[in-house]
């Protein structure tokens, strides 16, 4: 979570100059919903938050029942399986904005990630 | 209802969406296997279902007891839908013959869990024509409630006047139908 006003403002501390984190502007889709999430992030913020706050915004959460249901953002076609990247790492430097779609994938019995998720 | 899914009092459905969906799922169920469609449309307190999408192909399964649609036909379906602000309003898929049109655990469980969502099962492999006969249901409450016939009869109106896309979905894209 940021301050827009922060953006690309050059700081001096303690004699070293500090370039302070660059602000992404994030969106989501979700299908189901006519609403689309948005939000500011540092490019230092690590994807798993943005996947967190989207599904709270949605209303919706990874479970295991019989099978292990887990939300992924998807970005430009592609599963983002790795939510540990920040958005730096995912856009490169230079890219402000970035769109995702929030998607369930639903893997049928216990798996090696079953620990990871809540039980409802 | 959370705020990110506007509360629906009713689903106007243009006539078209029923015939089509129909069409598109009785080849599957003459075969002895499960098909569905998404609907969608605009989601407000009246909604207005006006496209439908036919999945097949890559990333589809249809079989004798089990429809399911891969995390890539979805988002295909989200990349394609969101430009023309439609949303995903119902969830429709048949029950081979000989398996009552009722939401099973599977079902009930492995599809999209939102405040509002519509779900409807065909019998006899999509051979019931008359929606009436349908399992309808709607996620409340974190779990899907079977309509009665009366909330069939109040919530569920039929526009034979409006237009209806049809489409067809696979994991790499939306295409449209040409009829």
């Amino acid at each position: 979570m940021t301050n827009p006003g922060m953006q690309n403002e050059v700081t001096a501390q303690q004699g070293h100059p500090e370039i302070e984190r660059e602000i992404v502007r994030v969106s989501a889709d979700y299908l189901p919903s006519p609403k689309e999430f948005h939000h500011n992030y540092q490019d230092e913020t690590v994807v798993e938050t943005v996947r967190i706050d989207a599904m709270t915004f949605f209303g919706v959460k990874d479970f295991q029942d019989r099978n292990i249901h887990k939300f992924f953002l998807e970005f430009e076609s592609r599963v983002l399986e790795n939510t540990s990247q920040t958005l730096e790492q995912l856009l490169g430097r230079h890219r402000r904005s970035a769109h995702f779609n929030l998607i369930e994938r639903v893997t049928q019995g216990g798996g090696s990630n079953a620990s990871e998720l809540s039980k409802r | 209802m959370p705020a990110s899914y506007p509360s629906v009092e009713k689903w106007v459905i243009a006539a078209g969406i029923f015939r089509r969906t129909l069409d598109g799922v009785r080849p599957s169920g003459r075969s002895g296997k499960e098909a569905g469609a998404f609907w969608l449309g605009r989601r407000e307190a009246t909604a207005h279902i006006c496209a439908v999408v036919l999945p097949h192909g890559i990333g589809v399964e249809e079989q004798r007891g089990r429809w399911a649609v891969s995390p890539e036909v979805f988002s295909a379906i989200t990349r394609w839908a969101k430009p023309r602000n439609f949303v995903l309003l119902a969830i429709v898929h048949t029950h081979v013959r000989g398996v009552p049109p009722i939401l099973s655990w599977t079902d009930r469980n492995l599809g999209v869990r939102v405040p509002g969502m519509l779900s409807a099962v065909i019998g006899n492999g999509g051979g019931d024509s008359d929606h009436r006969r349908w399992g309808w249901y709607v996620f409340e409450n974190e779990d899907y409630r079977s309509l009665s016939e009366q909330e069939i009869r109040a919530r569920i109106q039929i526009d034979p006047a409006s237009e209806c896309e049809v489409w067809t979905a696979d994991a790499s894209a939306v295409q449209a139908v040409r009829t």
